[in-house]
């Protein structure tokens, strides 16, 4: 018997074996409570954290899934989305020393000068949301989305900070977004994960730890779709067999383990017998999956998609994530690297933003015009932000760049649970610390959480004597003027 | 480890070792490595952090691993403020992490005494090879003998470099510091006048060092820094950075030297003295790779001489987004009227060099022709022999170790607010818990005396933790149900008696033949039980009474652990290689596990019997661990845990029938099985070697049965054999008992302690 068998789930999986004579017919049942192919033994939170508290809010959440388009290496808000007209007069001379007490940085000292923005920015749309003028594409959606400009964070390093927004610690081991809410609300994909990672750019710095299950059962983490080879791993039949000798495989293996079963009376047995014929429904459903042929022109060309071409994979991978929320997973997790600009901003930004901006807000308008914007949470942003100063180095060759910013910048959110058309929060004139409606990272995570349908303080996991929370121990709550 | 473990060290030697065998009198190169055991913490080697901070989280990772491990003790909120419920309070805790704080972490050089043999040998026969390099000196062409104009050549080119050489010295004279301080860093003076850094770094390292100077018959006119190497530092020294650049590297950014509160203007036409004085952090001397672990000269002549009396004060700051200070340097100054640029030599060479060769030894001018050989450009091609056996005498086998911190340098706890690194609040002195202090007369205040004190007789705690955890690995579930959590948050134990009376008899064996402390002993006493003997069937009726088993009414039955499914089918296939001890190694599995892991790692599989090995010997990347383990719930290695989950999916289903690992192991217990017996015969052999038992008529019938099917469709084109057991040509009979041991790896039986 698993150990980590819930004790609500375990009692209903033992009444429910005791109804119906260690018979198979109600297994389904019993992956279906248990949320998906995630997890069969492994079950998900239910109504219970520990304490007995429902983490469930009353009248649910307004989202079914999420997708994460998490931007790794920290885009810059200043030339992006929080326009400082302030810094263009500044530019070339130093900040204020009130501006920068007692700040640590990661490669600049505090004297360096200041850099303007290096976009011009317009406003948008009815919301008149002030966009800058490398992200066309996202301006046209100006009023699908909102924005909050004083995102702030504890770290001001990639691999922390990174680790940080993705399991709320800036340490690696502890649960990871996906796997809570897989824990907690389970996936309604029968034959596919409930949590997929999709990854393009370079290596990230977070590392798998990003989508790890922490102390959360196994199960939960993330699997990512690997960009070569099988997308799961060991998805395909082994060379040389076809989908009938696996098939006879299967019922044979089928036939020996209720024998087992019967004799043994071990109900773990009957979770592995199902667990066999859901890999084997993931088999035919994996391929149909990645086949994209079905996906009309007109699709691939609002993305600026083409699968299989590598140098497209953040347009592809969310054409993806598209097809994954359409297939009931419920937690995706696109990251997207290279936004690392300690020299060169201004390139940098122009490279990167042609690779994301227009099919990031293609997957806004294609889940708008395909009815699920309503029940799908999209989010957009890194792990901070980046300084109002100028980074230069002799020995590292930069110039023109700009170092690790953690107290303010900018992450924009759209559909299930959230109004769209807003800007939240503001920061001073050097855009380098809020002034109105600070949010942080773990408020963040708790607006995610809420429009799911979870309450952040009571969704936790006993370890290590702690009530392990997302958000933390300390009160966390979310974002209340970006409900809807 | 493994060679502890076999050799049944007993647990409380064991316990002592891992935790302070540097502390021990006279440590054995073991007792040194085994204190790498509190250096598996998670490292951010990330440009730009804070590496006073992460130190700080792997302390506290260290205490949490020691309550798990030792105390089944929960420190997680005692971090941050005192436990809510078990009487730990927060001062308690950093005093616990005092006890564990005060070390240095370093890597240790690890060679077994074949290895020094090895070594010695490769400098002796260096040593033999050195002079033959003269005659390997390239001959112009010309008249007269080869051998003749070869030793011609020769003799004046190395006039010549002796007399360059010399002429590019100064004499130097070393002055002492008379006092010295840092930002934080720990600066010890050394016999020869050089200055020693110890202790913590941090991006920014700032030595001040005062002089006297002395009475000199002329004015200074430059200084120089030695950077030298050391064997307690980084790859050898001469600096300090241990991550993120080039272990042993620094970055000497600025130099500010004031005689008498007056700065001192350095010539701006050396490049040197421009580079530490511009003013530019990011700008400054580091050493080029060739030269680490070897010594460096940076000259700095001044702009003006300085007369050589009263005090001269050096500051020198290091900057990078890492680590980079000095770890050993030594400062001199000069009054010859030109400061030069030396020629990088040993400094035993520079004394000779310095002398009249009149006055030169033999030993003297036998290290200068030496030097001369081992450098000049005309033998780099000759000398090449010689380089790879340098090469194979530095490389080095490292462990990452703890060393206790010099007398003077102790570390400083403090109690930190809300468990936050940036909020350090009062000192506090190293101590166990207040709970425990009853237990004990004499309350540990060190790491060793700590390690001690777990593992002595008025200590019950650690026993009882201890045969705990074995009963849990045998039993599938502890007496106590969390073997991380003996507090009162926690389950009591199912049966008190049984686990104080094993924890009795691990610590003062009454059982025959049983020695104290011995893991072997405790395993053997689990496993010839009645209670562990029992068979593990279960009816409707005892699976209504006790579903969990936690009366112990049946034998114990679970899932096996993600490595021993491995392990057991690598040994039913008949694959399982039995080496033991040496590096990881690399088992099949797809590139695309570990090529979104940290630092754009690469899986080099293995080849051979290390495909085959223990999975133990299996290579493990902390955040992106083995696929085929991760998915039976072996944990990343981020957080010490002490219980697995154990779950049933189907990514577990589509491993033990996709993956290449034991498609492989199917294949070859296939071609070993198969001859000129019956089909039924081949059937119970498969059968019996996976599952062991043998197998009921019915089920012999249908593997047979299943068998004749798939080699009807073989023998048809249907399928491809050749495929399917990976090989130019394959016997279709063979073929499709593989597929019958697939099915075999795939019955729950096969990965179920039975």
């Amino acid at each position: 018997m698993s150990e980590f068998l819930h004790p609500l789930l375990a009692r209903t999986r033992r009444q429910l074996f005791a109804d119906c004579g260690l018979g198979l017919g109600k297994i389904a049942l019993a992956s279906l409570m248990s949320g998906g192919i995630n997890a069969l033994t492994s079950p998900t939170a239910q109504a219970f954290d520990g304490h007995g508290s429902d983490f469930h809010l009353p009248g649910g959440g307004k989202a079914k899934r999420v997708i994460y388009l998490f931007m790794a290496g920290a885009p810059s808000q200043l030339d992006l989305f929080d326009n400082k007209p302030e810094l263009k007069k500044l530019e070339g001379k130093p900040l204020p020393p009130s501006a920068l007490e007692g700040q640590r940085f990661a490669f600049i000292q505090p004297d360096a000068a200041v850099l303007g923005p290096r976009f011009e920015f317009a406003q948008h749309g009815q919301s008149g949301a002030e966009i800058s003028s490398i992200l066309p594409h996202l301006s046209k959606i100006a009023d699908d989305i909102s924005f909050v400009k004083t995102v702030h964070t504890d770290h001001f390093n990639h691999a922390p900070a990174q680790l940080f927004v993705n399991t709320g610690n800036g340490v690696p081991g502890r649960p990871s977004m996906g796997s809570w809410v897989t824990y907690g609300i389970g996936s309604e994909a029968e034959d596919l994960p409930g949590f997929v990672v999709l990854t393009s750019g370079a290596n990230l710095s977070g590392g798998a730890a990003m989508w790890g299950s922490g102390m959360l059962p196994s199960s939960h983490q993330g699997v990512p779709f690997r960009n070569s080879g099988d997308p799961i791993l060991h998805v395909s039949t082994p060379p040389g067999m076809d989908q009938r000798a696996q098939r006879e495989s299967l019922d044979l293996i089928r036939s020996l383990n209720e024998q087992r079963l019967s004799r043994q009376g071990d109900p773990e047995i009957a979770t592995r017998i199902s667990a066999y014929e859901m890999a084997y429904r993931m088999q035919s459903r994996v391929p149909e999956l990645m086949d994209t042929g079905g996906v009309t022109k007109e699709t691939l060309d609002l993305y600026g998609a083409e699968p299989g071409n590598g140098k497209k994979a953040f347009a592809n991978n969310c054409l993806m994530a598209k097809r994954l929320a359409e297939r009931g997973v419920r937690f995706i997790q696109l990251y997207h690297a290279n936004w690392d600009h300690h020299s060169n901003v201004e390139g940098g930004l122009r490279a990167q933003c042609g690779e994301t901006d227009q099919a990031a807000a293609a997957l806004i308008i294609d889940l708008k015009r395909s009815g699920m914007l309503e029940d799908t949470l999209v989010v957009w942003g890194g792990e901070f932000g980046r300084t109002p100063m100028v980074e230069a180095s002799a020995v590292l060759n930069r110039s023109q760049g700009r170092d690790h910013h953690p107290h303010a910048y900018t992450v924009w959110m759209a559909g299930g649970g959230i109004k769209p058309g807003l800007t939240i929060g503001k920061t001073d004139e050097l855009g380098m610390k809020p002034v109105e409606d600070p949010v942080h990272v773990h408020d963040l995570q708790a607006t995610v959480l809420h429009c799911l349908g979870i309450d952040n303080s009571k969704l936790s996991f006993r370890s290590g004597g702690l009530n392990v929370r997302l958000t933390g121990v300390e009160e966390h709550h979310p974002v209340e003027k970006l409900l809807a | 480890m493994i060679k502890s473990l076999n050799a049944d060290l007993p647990f409380d030697q064991f316990t002592i070792e891992q935790i302070s065998g540097d502390l021990l009198e006279d440590p054995t190169q073991d007792q040194i490595v085994a204190t790498g055991f509190h250096r598996n913490t998670m490292l951010n080697e990330e440009g730009g952090i804070d590496p006073l901070e992460f130190r700080f989280y792997a302390m506290v990772d260290r205490v949490a691993t020691t309550g798990a491990v030792w105390l089944g003790m929960t420190t997680g909120c005692a971090q941050c403020h005192t436990h809510k419920y078990d009487p730990i309070t927060h001062t308690d805790y950093y005093q616990l992490l005092a006890l564990l704080n005060n070390c240095e972490e370093l890597e240790l050089d690890v060679e077994s005494d074949e290895e020094r043999a090895r070594k010695e040998k490769l400098k002796d026969e260096i040593a033999e090879m050195i002079p033959q390099l003269k005659e390997k000196y390239p001959a112009p062409e010309g008249d007269g003998p080869e051998e003749e104009r070869r030793r011609i050549a020769f003799e004046s080119r190395f006039t010549e470099w002796k007399t360059k050489t010399a002429d590019s010295l100064n004499h130097w004279i070393v002055i002492r510091p008379s006092a010295m301080s840092s930002n934080l860093p720990f600066l010890e003076l050394q016999d020869d006048g050089s200055v020693f850094a110890s202790g913590d770094f941090t991006k920014r390292d700032v030595y001040n060092l005062d002089f006297d100077l002395p009475k000199l018959d002329r004015p200074i006119t430059g200084i120089r820094i030695e950077a030298i190497p050391d064997e307690r530092l980084p790859m050898k020294g001469p600096g300090r950075t241990f991550y993120e650049g080039r272990g042993g590297q620094f970055f000497l950014s600025e130099v500010v030297t004031k005689a008498n509160g007056q700065v001192v203007a350095y010539n701006q036409e050396s490049a040197h003295g421009k580079a530490l004085s511009d003013g530019d952090g990011s700008s400054g001397l580091q050493p080029a790779g060739h030269e680490i672990g070897e010594r460096i000269q940076y000259t700095i002549p001044f702009a003006e001489p300085v007369k050589s009396e009263g005090k001269l004060s050096i500051e020198m700051l290091f900057e990078r987004h890492f680590v980079a200070a000095l770890g050993r340097f030594r400062i001199s100054v000069t009054t010859d009227e030109s400061v030069k640029t030396p020629v990088p030599l040993e400094q035993a060479v520079e004394e000779i060099l310095h002398r009249d060769s009149s006055t030169w030894s033999d030993a003297d001018q036998s290290v200068v022709l030496n030097t001369f050989l081992l450098s000049c450009e005309e033998l780099a091609e000759a000398r090449k022999p010689i380089d790879q056996k340098k090469g194979a005498i530095n490389s080095r086998t490292r462990t990452l170790i703890f060393q206790p911190r010099p007398e003077g340098n102790p570390r400083v706890t403090h109690r930190h607010h809300r468990g936050e690194f940036l909020s350090p609040r009062e000192v506090v002195e190293p101590a166990i818990p207040e709970l425990f202090l009853s237990m004990t007369e004499k309350p540990p205040r060190d790491r060793l005396e700590f390690a001690r004190w777990l593992v002595c007789d008025d200590n019950p705690l650690v026993a009882r933790v201890v045969v705990n955890r074995a009963w849990m690995a045998f039993f599938g579930r502890g007496l106590v149900v969390t073997p991380e959590d003996f507090g009162t948050q926690s389950e009591p134990p199912s049966h008190p008696e049984l686990l104080d009376w094993l924890a009795c008899e691990l610590m003062t064996p009454t059982t025959a033949g049983m020695k104290p402390w011995s893991m072997k002993g405790l395993h053997r006493l689990i496993v010839t039980s009645a209670t562990y003997k029992q068979e593990s069937k279960v009816d409707e009726a005892g699976l209504a009474v006790d579903p969990l088993n936690e009366w112990l009414g049946r034998g114990p039955s679970y899932r096996l652990p993600a490595e021993v499914v491995r392990d057991e089918m690598l040994a039913a296939s008949g694959l399982l290689s039995k080496k033991m001890y040496g590096p990881s190694v690399y088992p099949p599995q797809p590139e695309s596990v570990v090529s979104d892991a940290y630092g754009g790692f690469k899986w080099r599989t293995s080849t051979g019997e290390d495909r085959y090995r223990r999975s133990l010997y299996t290579f493990s990347k902390r955040t992106a661990p083995f696929a085929a383990y991760t998915v039976f719930d072996a944990p990343t290695g981020e957080n010490c845990t002490v219980k697995r989950g154990r779950s049933n999916t189907p990514l577990q289903a589509l491993t033990l029938l996709n993956d290449e690992m034991y498609l492989e192991m199917a294949r070859h217990v296939a071609a070993i099985s198969v001859d000129d017996v019956s089909d039924d015969v081949i059937a119970t052999r498969l059968f019996r070697r996976f599952l062991v038992r043998p197998p009921r008529p019915d089920e012999v019938d249908a593997l047979v049965n299943y068998y004749t099917a798939q080699k009807a469709r073989f023998d048809s084109g249907e399928l491809a054999a050749a495929k399917l057991m990976n090989l130019e040509k394959a016997d279709a009979r063979v073929a499709s008992w593989m597929l019958v041991a697939r099915v075999i790896m795939n019955l729950d039986e096969a990965i179920v302690k039975p």
